[in-house]
């Protein structure tokens, strides 16, 4: 008896088990289909920048065993990539740049400086996380025609900096809200001027918070499509999307060149993005979540 | 370098206050300036940049204007009236919608699944993290090359396809009436699906876990775990995920501009670039304001709403 009924609960743990292995190899299949959804396109798209045109038509979905640098070398040149990666850098260094001076001298202030009008101030900035850039494309383009800033680099950094400041300006704002104030109190008893303040004791604690600011403005502004392509005319001034953008137009056939752009652009990304991981997602996340 | 010159100039004009004001409202006042010239260039740029734009467009869309002319026409609510009339308009407005539905199913419910699955004790967690999220950070150019190349005519999915014995099914995906608008929103959805699965693990990890243990005590499975705690324990997180791809599927513009702009014919058209081809396009400022003021209104109630929601949250 007591025999039988141990070998009915050994069984009965042995289905158990059996049945939470397989739950276990279903969420693992879950999880890999959705992986190999996630990753699958961009590495064909890597591995299609170094293979040949041969290859690609026949074998489009294989590693591209030798690599083949082809691709690349004449996006690079022919395909002016060269020069589209240059009026990138400038403008997305020059919006990093912008973004931290203004966001973090305006978030200090409404984070830790009492002034009239500050809620006021609050507010309006405040509407500015709600408007969509979309919405206000045809009066900014005016604006920018107005300022003659239309086909220049400028056109590009402005817009992208103002449109940028509001929820930068609440992250810094939080950032400074939540640094003790023991600090800033001892250094103006100290004697320091109030942007001695600012710029010798704040500002350097609050490096996480602007770390986190230059990542997301770079990813943004490297990223963008829709203003370089409405205030940049010359071809000599296009970004990489919008280079891009009237080469897939030219070579669409070209499976070899459009992934080579997808590397060049795509790259400086996914370097910054694996080294500081953490800060994006955070960056990402928290401007959803937490503002 | 600005800043010491301000205020020298500053305490220069006081100077006939200081015999009125007590040391400390002069520091105060002193105070304030500082404050003031620290708002001051964040806030010139986004008057200028930013609010003035977006009065405009609703002063624009009260005219009939191609931009160049000195006259404006003041049409009244004309444009609007005419929106109302304007197929393109409500085809538009109907793509914006199927695409909401597609991404909010696809990012939503299955990044919610797919969350709950790695917020269990599992292997490799981070590298399906990472993987998930690596389209996150991608141009949407980037997402458009890919996704054009995977059904095109000679393309991946076809390839697939016919690799499997399925080649009845292939065609020119994004030059099908049916099917260019769902597949372009699976596009979208895969350069979003990594955000929200990373926001729903953030939500789970302030789930209070003894709530999962007192389930499983009482005999509940993960599925019934997953219906009865995790979904209801998240309604916040959920609700803003909702309303973010809400506010994201009424503003796109990339994805479609870089790929079909709208075609075949109207069947991939959006506010946005329906917004861009007759505004910036065509140079009709006034009607394209006008389509703009709507959009605006729409992300504008969404946004309220989210906006309360997560201060609500907060608190």
């Amino acid at each position: 008896m007591a025999n039988k009924k141990l070998v009915r609960q050994d069984r009965q743990i042995t289905v158990e088990r059996a049945q939470r292995i397989g739950n276990q190899m279903l969420v693992y299949a879950v999880l890999i289909a959705l992986l190999a959804f996630s990753l699958g396109p961009l590495v064909l798209a890597w591995f299609t920048a170094f293979k040949t045109g041969e290859e690609i038509l026949f074998n489009p979905f294989g590693p591209p065993i030798p690599p083949h640098l082809d691709n690349l070398r004449e996006a690079w040149t022919v395909g002016r990539f060269s020069l589209y990666f240059k009026n990138s850098v400038i403008i997305s260094i020059a919006d990093v740049m912008a973004v931290l001076v203004i966001s973090s001298l305006a978030g200090y202030a409404l984070g830790r400086l009492r002034f009239p009008g500050e809620r006021v101030v609050l507010f309006i900035f405040l509407i500015g996380l709600t408007i969509p850039v979309t919405a206000i494309l045809i009066p900014l383009y005016l604006t920018m025609r107005d300022f003659r800033l239309l086909d220049t680099y400028g056109s590009v950094i402005v817009a992208h900096v103002a449109l940028a400041s509001p929820i930068f300006i609440f992250i810094m704002r939080a950032f400074f809200k939540e640094l003790p104030s023991e600090l800033d109190d001892a250094a103006r008893i100290d004697g320091a001027s109030e942007f001695g303040v600012f710029w010798h004791v704040m500002l350097p604690l609050a490096k996480p918070g602007l770390l986190t600011v230059a990542l997301m403005e770079f990813l943004w502004s490297w990223n963008d499509l829709l203003l370089p392509l409405v205030f940049l005319t010359s071809d000599n001034l296009r970004t990489l999307p919008v280079g891009m953008l009237f080469y897939q137009g030219r070579f669409s056939i070209n499976y070899g060149l459009m992934s080579a752009g997808v590397i060049i652009l795509s790259m400086p990304v996914i370097i910054l993005f694996l080294i500081f991981q953490r800060n994006f997602v955070q960056g990402l996340t928290g401007g959803s979540l937490k503002g | 370098m600005r800043i010491p010159k301000q205020e020298t100039r500053l305490s220069n004009q006081s100077s006939p206050a200081d015999k009125f004001l007590s040391p400390r409202a002069r520091r105060k006042l002193k105070s304030y300036s500082v404050s003031y010239l620290f708002v001051l260039p964040a806030l010139l740029l986004y008057l200028t940049f930013v609010l003035r734009p977006t009065v405009q467009v609703f002063v624009l869309s009260l005219y009939e204007w191609n931009g160049i002319s000195a006259v404006r026409e003041w049409v009244g609510l004309a444009n609007f009236r005419k929106l109302l009339s304007d197929r393109i308009f409500w085809q538009a407005f109907q793509h914006n919608l199927v695409w909401m539905v597609v991404i909010i199913f696809f990012n939503v419910l299955v990044g919610l699944i797919a969350a709950a699955l790695l917020s269990t004790r599992i292997k490799g967690r981070i590298i399906f993290r990472l993987g998930y999220f690596l389209p996150v950070v991608q141009a949407s150019i980037v997402t458009a090359m890919i996704w054009r190349w995977i059904y095109n005519p000679d393309g991946l999915l076809n390839a697939g396809l016919r690799a499997i014995g399925l080649g009845g099914l292939a065609r020119g995906w994004l030059g099908d009436f049916t099917f260019a608008l769902p597949a372009l929103a699976v596009a979208a959805g895969w350069a979003g699906f990594g955000l929200s699965v990373v926001i729903f693990l953030a939500g789970m990890q302030g789930v209070d876990q003894t709530l999962y243990e007192a389930a499983r005590i009482d005999g509940a499975n993960s599925r019934q775990t997953f219906i009865h705690i995790t979904i209801p324990s998240l309604r916040n997180v959920i609700t803003i995920v909702v309303l973010l791809e809400m506010i994201g599927a009424f503003q796109t513009f990339d994805l479609i501009w870089a790929t079909t702009q709208g075609g075949p014919v109207r069947a991939t058209e959006m506010l946005a670039t329906y917004m861009f081809k007759r505004g910036i396009q065509a140079n009709e400022y006034g009607y394209g304001s006008a389509i703009a003021v709507v959009l605006c209104g729409i992300i504008l109630l969404f946004s309220i709403v989210y906006v309360t929601l997560r201060e609500r949250g907060r608190d």
